[in-house]
């Protein structure tokens, strides 16, 4: 059960790094650190898993979209 | 057979299922409504694991990520929205 949610991760995590629109890659990162929450849950550790829920899941994903609002892209169009 | 155990086999396969939307997902909206299941669906998951493991700390996981994951599809809710209004 966990190698199959490590390969996940695998997969997501290569789909952040390669997207072509930012916010598909910060809907990546949402996905794997909700998947990483079910990781440390499965092993025991909810504190842990606690952590990682209200950090990851959500002020990164609020932190990242609010710099999305914020910058533009390199070509100058308003993302 | 134990029915917690079944329900979790069955919400483990549906996750497996909504996660296949958000990685292939052509359009944002289809990631992002894929992310909002996935979520609701590990929600409910993570409170089946702790009915089967009797832990009540375990429930105090999926409280606080049902919390703060609202806030954090609410924010890119509110970024999609206000991206098509401006088109």
């Amino acid at each position: 059960m966990i190698e199959l949610l490590l390969s996940i991760q695998l997969i997501i995590a290569v789909l952040a790094v390669t997207a072509r629109k930012e916010l598909a890659g910060v809907l990546a990162l949402g996905l794997f650190s909700l998947v990483s929450t079910v990781l440390f849950y499965l092993m025991e550790a909810p504190d842990v898993a606690l952590t990682e829920a209200a950090v990851g899941a959500g002020v990164t994903t609020l932190i990242f979209v609010w710099v999305l609002r914020h910058t533009r892209s390199v070509s100058g169009r308003v993302r | 057979m134990d029915p917690v155990k079944i329900l979790i086999y069955i919400f483990s396969a549906t996750t497996a299922l909504s996660m296949v939307r958000v990685v292939l997902g052509p359009t944002v909206a289809d990631r992002m409504v894929g992310l909002t299941v996935v979520a609701s669906q590990v929600l409910g998951l993570l409170v089946l694991i702790a009915v089967d493991r009797k832990l009540t700390f375990y429930l105090d996981v999926a409280l606080v990520y049902d919390i703060f994951g609202f806030i954090g599809i609410l924010a890119i809710t509110r970024y999609v929205g206000n991206r098509e209004a401006h088109l």
